[in-house]
């Protein structure tokens, strides 16, 4: 049952990409399928750490409704009506915004502040900020799809824009990542990978995006990010079973070990990558 | 002695895997004939020594009169049942301040008193190597602090120590292998105390794991430490030197009991007598290595007396059995709103050491530092029923509110006295050997010691809002001196290599070998002096000095 409900989005996705459509529309299904996949990623990270923290502040409930809708209407493969989709996407980078600043607020009050140990354990900064990448990529996705031949923005402006959320997004999430692989001391040499090819991906993604020209590397660089983020997730299920009583006490060490829903957000990015990717491209079609 | 027989686990070519259940690690095993080494104890000294040895490609054979565990599943989350883990045979101790001996200063176990420790692992500061000439007082140790600063670095590694990014107190030191564990409340009291106070805190430098190595687990924070840590994130001897010294060819002979060391007519010891499976047994050795902490190398050193060496073995200064020093464990205790269950995690989570570093404001001699606590339930109730004084309905009302007990515990330093010492009582134990007496006295500075420190966390708990705080006067904790190292024959036992002046084929290697204690625990300090000796070792029978 479950199965079937994920797959028919998938399919419809897949679909789209397939049929011949305008660049826009191609485009727009990426954005929409990065979307889904970093909404997801943040439902059920934010589900597992905010359980953790026993959803002591109500807001703690906000990221997991938010990122619901978002995997709703991006996973949903176009069938809500726009003023709906805008609803959502809005409302996921105002609560991603609201969490960052809660997130920092949060910290900047434990004892000492903003030193080392309170920015490795307390509340992570970067964490809310998958939620309104999610809302951006959804809205670009959402642009694309009114947009016409003539459109009032050109198809340059959103690629370039597009391409440059995706950048941003991912030095982000490398910084998340080499904070809390620095945290485990790098104990494991894999746990280099998410500081080492996304952070290319990011640059040779920013630089096409300068240059107004995508490189031939940059596809290669965003299929490695996606895999890498799909690989992370399998890490860190391994980094699970080293914890005292391995899987079969998944119940503490889900939330003890290394977050499994977290480098998929990498995959979401990566996703949308390959969307900005074709805007640049057809850039000369007008 | 059948139940003796039925406990030992080293035999048959195996010794246990103490990282997985059930597991066993293929053993070497020499037998009785004469060997390169043969250390009595496998604790914080003889451990490493007999990693580094047998990697060295000495033969060496290590025992210890304690069993061999495998923490998976010989643990329980039980204080009582734990009490397994420690030196409880029988002793007398005397002076006008007697220590109380047990579970908070020794252990009998394969991996020695590190398998129930606190994992606290700080480094002395540098000039206490120099106490006597650069402060005034105790005495200097014959190695210079740069050195030892080398070989901290290898303990730390091999013990993957979990510490700040950068420490505040001392001379710069590399970064700790693995990141420091979050602060749990106990040691956010002790943080947000020291920041009302000006001083500096810091995540404490601790042996256990804040990331999965090996076979060994991260931390848990289950807090079961000072009772033997089940998961194995507690990087004791027992789960780090001792599967590297069986896989270097060493062997292990657990619940094995050394009772005297033999010497030749030639003065030079031969080997020793140990109890094993019920009778009494002879390893023959080249050499001799004593690691068995402050209390029992004394102690098998005098017993080990002969015609020649009438007042115990290696014992021509007269000083084996004196200096003993304890560590002052004075604490103070409040109580406050939040639910802090300080048990919660290991007990010490953050340190200062601004007492160790800061010299003027004292009128005494020596350094201390502080560490949040954690206390279980038995050991909070006898604190409270000790320290306190507190029986019947009162300490039961006060162990309801343990959940918002707060408290601050010191290490600090106790100078050497030569009247503080063991020796010999008549009395015999379950092997008849004597048992050892142990003579304790404070001196003025050790009390005006505890009064600034007490005042001083109290202070702090205070700062941070605690009520009804009071002072643990009683405590103490790690032992050192009873066979110090120096610069001469007359006023030490051995020398900077561990190497006894009398006996040129007998070591001492383990806490005893501490000229002064500082305000730091020891073992850190007492593994990184068993690397230097193993090094020193290796070089000297290069140069055929042994
Ligand atoms: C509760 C507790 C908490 C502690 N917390 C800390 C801490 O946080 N940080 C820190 O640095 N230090 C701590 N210590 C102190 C530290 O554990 C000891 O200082 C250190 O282990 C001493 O090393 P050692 O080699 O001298 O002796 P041990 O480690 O005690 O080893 C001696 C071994 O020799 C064996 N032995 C003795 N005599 C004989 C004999 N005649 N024949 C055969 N075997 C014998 C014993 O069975 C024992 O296993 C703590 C100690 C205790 C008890
Ligand atoms: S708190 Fe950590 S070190 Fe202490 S017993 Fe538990 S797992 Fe071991």
């Amino acid at each position: 049952m479950r199965g079937r409900s994920l797959a028919l989005p998938l399919v419809r996705i897949l679909l789209r990409i397939a049929r011949p459509a305008s660049r826009e529309a191609r485009a727009a299904t990426f954005f929409t399928g990065g979307a889904a996949v970093l909404a997801g990623s943040v439902l059920a990270d934010s589900a597992t750490e905010h359980y953790r923290g026993s959803f002591r502040n109500p807001a703690m409930v906000l990221p997991l409704l938010s990122a619901s809708a978002s995997l709703i209407i991006n996973g949903g493969g176009g069938s809500f009506s726009r003023k709906t989709a805008d609803v959502v996407h809005v409302a996921a980078g105002a609560v991603g915004l609201g969490g960052l600043g809660f997130h920092a607020w949060n910290v900047g009050r434990q004892t000492g502040g903003y030193r080392l140990g309170n920015l490795l354990y307390k509340a992570p900064l970067g964490a809310p900020g998958a939620l309104v990448l999610t809302g951006l990529l959804g809205a670009i996705a959402g642009a694309l799809r009114e947009s016409r031949a003539g459109a009032v923005v050109p198809r340059l402006v959103t690629g370039r824009a597009a391409g440059a959320v995706v950048a941003f997004g991912l030095a982000g999430t490398v910084a998340e990542a080499g904070l809390l692989h620095f945290r485990g001391a790098f104990h494991n040499p894999a746990m280099w990978l998410p500081v080492s090819i996304p952070p290319l991906t990011a640059l040779s993604l920013a630089r096409d995006v300068a240059r107004a020209i995508p490189s031939p590397a940059t596809p290669y660089l965003l299929a490695m990010t996606a895999t890498l983020g799909l690989a992370g997730a399998a890490f860190h299920a391994w980094g699970v079973s080293r914890n005292m009583g391995g899987w079969r006490n998944w119940r503490q060490n889900l939330l003890a070990g290394p977050p499994i829903p977290a480098p998929p957000s990498f995959t979401g990015l990566a996703i949308a990558g390959f969307g900005a990717l074709l805007l640049l491209k057809g850039r000369t079609h007008g | 002695m059948a139940e003796d027989d039925a406990d030992i686990r080293c035999a048959g070519g195996r010794a246990p895997d103490p990282l997985v259940p059930g597991g066993w690690l293929e053993m070497r095993e020499y037998g009785e004939e004469p060997v390169d080494f043969v250390i009595v104890g496998t604790g914080a000294g003889g451990a490493p020594l007999a990693a580094r040895l047998a990697e060295a490609g000495f033969s060496v054979v290590a025992m210890d009169a304690g069993p061999f565990w495998r923490p998976l599943e010989d643990f329980a989350s039980d204080e009582s049942h734990q009490s397994k883990l420690f030196w409880t045979d029988d002793r007398i101790v005397d002076g006008d301040d007697p220590i109380v001996l047990g579970s908070n200063n020794s252990g009998k176990s394969v991996g020695g008193s590190t398998v129930h420790f606190a994992m606290v692992s700080l480094r002395f500061r540098p000039d206490h190597f120099r106490s006597r000439s650069l402060l005034g007082y105790g005495a200097d140790w014959p190695i210079d602090w740069r050195e030892m600063w080398d070989y901290y670095r290898e303990v730390e590694r091999v013990l993957h120590i979990s510490g700040p990014v950068s420490y505040p107190w001392g001379p710069k030191r590399p970064r700790y292998p693995l990141r420091a564990h979050p602060l749990n409340a106990a040691a956010d009291y002790l943080a947000r105390g020291a920041e009302a106070l000006g001083i500096d805190w810091a995540e404490t430098p601790i042996a256990t794991l804040s990331a999965p190595i090996g076979k060994a687990h991260p931390c848990v924070y289950r807090g079961f430490c000072v009772t033997g840590c089940s998961t194995n994130a507690k990087q004791s001897a027992l789960v780090t030197w001792i599967p590297r010294a069986l896989r270097a060819g060493a062997e292990v002979r657990d619940r094995a009991m050394v009772g005297r060391i033999e010497t030749g007519p030639n003065g030079l010891a031969t080997g020793v007598h140990y109890h094993r499976g019920g009778q009494w047994r002879f390893q023959r050795a080249r050499a001799v290595i004593v690691a068995g902490y402050a209390i029992e190398t004394p102690r098998l050193l005098l017993a080990s007396a002969t015609a020649d060496q009438p007042d115990g073995l290696a014992n021509s200064s007269g000083l084996v059995g004196r200096n003993l020093m304890i560590q002052l464990n004075q604490a103070a205790w409040g109580q406050v709103d939040d639910e802090v269950r300080s048990y919660k995690g290991p007990p010490s989570l953050a340190v200062s050491e601004h007492w160790n570093y800061r010299d003027e404001g004292k009128d005494y001699h020596g350094g201390w530092s502080y560490m949040s606590q954690g206390p279980l339930p038995v050991t909070w109730a006898k604190t409270l029923a000790g320290g306190r004084g507190l029986w019947g309905r009162e300490l039961l009302d006060e162990m309801e509110r343990a959940n918002h007990s707060v408290g601050l515990k010191m290490v600090g330093e106790a100078l050497p006295n030569a009247a503080n010492r063991v020796t010999l009582a008549d009395e015999t134990d379950q092997y008849g050997l004597r048992i050892p007496r142990v003579t304790h006295s404070y001196s003025d500075n050790e009390r005006a010691m505890m009064r600034h420190a007490t005042r001083f966390m109290e202070d702090s708990l205070k700062a941070t809002g605690a009520r009804e705080t009071w002072r643990e006067m009683g405590d103490t904790c790690h032992l050192g001196g009873t066979a110090r190292m120096g610069f001469d024959r007359t006023t030490s036992v051995v020398d900077a290599d561990c190497r006894s002046w009398d006996v040129p084929n007998l070591w001492i290697c383990d806490g005893s070998v501490f000229p002064t204690v500082g305000g730091v625990n020891p073992s850190l300090t007492i593994q990184a002096i068993a690397c230097r000796t193993a090094d020193r070792i290796v070089a000297m029978s290069r140069q055929g000095a042994l």
